[in-house]
């Protein structure tokens, strides 16, 4: 019984509500436009100090631009390394000194300065062709 | 030698291309701006009531958009920079209180200032209007700004982009970053609050 005047009382409201927003939307569409020259002017300024980021490129975005033509730079670089072969790269010798450091600093030398006494009578004794001791 | 130079030639071609594109969107995105900048000055003045602030989050605003969405769909500018400048007026919002409690805490500020709009309210305008200025408000403006900075925060979001801005629900949605749901509850509350208050001024 009371659902159409339920339903005329919810569209009355809405109405109301609808009516109250589009004042509201007036007022403030008026106070817009009556906004001074200094604003108007600190917001031309803002915008193109805005505007001017979109012309900075952004450091990756270089990159990405740039990245097939580096790699195919690359590419081309290491086929021609490879196809030259390594007539070309110098042996690398090294120095006796750093040589000598690593057999020192290997296990098995470790090993032999704890027989040190083992080593010395060794060098002292006299061995035969067959390797005895005699 | 040919490979590089035909990749460079690529690049060059690119690069003009994205040079186009850059202009374009250049465009777009200052017509876009220009059309929403001074609603967008208005909606954050009434959110914080200091012109000179509400000044500097939409260039924040403006600055962040180009910097971070221009290259989304035009379509998607509104919502996005609205979110953005709303997020500013609440980030505002909050440097504002935990300056007050620091305020407190030293004794230089009074100790039942909770709700920092009341504090904001009582502040002399900082908008700098003079007298002339100041009577050429409407004064149903004057009561109505009074009105939609004394709702919580989420109805005057949800109020001045449906009303101010005409959003539709969706977009209002994207812009608060909530459920249209929600928006639709905000705004009925934030209408019959004002129409609650304002009553008297406006039937």
């Amino acid at each position: 019984m009371n659902k159409p005047r339920d339903k005329e009382r919810l569209t009355g409201v809405a109405a109301a509500d609808a009516r109250f927003a589009e004042r509201a939307k007036e007022q403030f569409d008026g106070s817009v436009d009556r906004l001074d020259a200094a604003a108007l002017s600190r917001l031309n300024r803002a915008r193109h100090a805005a505007l001017d980021e979109l012309r900075q490129p952004s450091s990756v975005g270089q990159w990405v631009r740039w990245m097939p033509a580096t790699g195919i730079a690359a590419a081309v670089l290491i086929t021609v390394m490879v196809m030259r072969g390594p007539r070309d790269i110098e042996l690398i010798v090294e120095p006796v000194a750093v040589t000598d450091f690593e057999l020192l600093l290997d296990n098995e030398s470790l090993e032999m300065l704890e027989d040190l006494e083992f080593y010395s009578w060794l060098d002292a004794a006299d061995l035969d062709t067959y390797g005895n001791v005699g | 030698m040919s490979a590089c130079a035909g990749v460079f030639a690529v690049s060059c071609i690119r690069e003009q291309a994205t040079g186009a594109e850059t202009l374009q969107r250049e465009s777009q995105l200052n017509q876009f701006l220009a059309e929403v900048e001074r609603r967008a000055l208005r909606i954050a003045e009434i959110g914080i009531r200091d012109r000179d602030e509400a000044m500097d989050l939409v260039q924040d605003a403006m600055i962040k958009l180009v910097k971070n969405y221009a290259a989304r769909p035009q379509g998607e500018w509104a919502p996005l920079f609205y979110r953005i400048l709303q997020n500013g007026v609440r980030d505002w919002h909050r440097r504002r209180k935990v300056r007050n409690h620091i305020m407190v805490w030293f004794g230089r500020g009074s100790s039942n200032d909770d709700d920092d709009y009341d504090f904001v309210a009582q502040a002399p305008d900082p908008a700098g209007r003079s007298p002339d200025e100041e009577l050429q408000i409407d004064e149903a403006m004057q009561q109505l700004e009074i009105a939609v900075r004394a709702l919580p925060t989420r109805q005057r979001e949800a109020f001045m982009l449906r009303t101010f801005e005409g959003f539709d629900v969706a977009g209002t949605a994207v812009a608060m970053g909530c459920s249209a749901g929600s928006v639709k509850t905000h705004y009925s509350r934030a209408v019959h609050a004002l129409r609650d208050k304002l009553g008297e001024h406006w039937q």
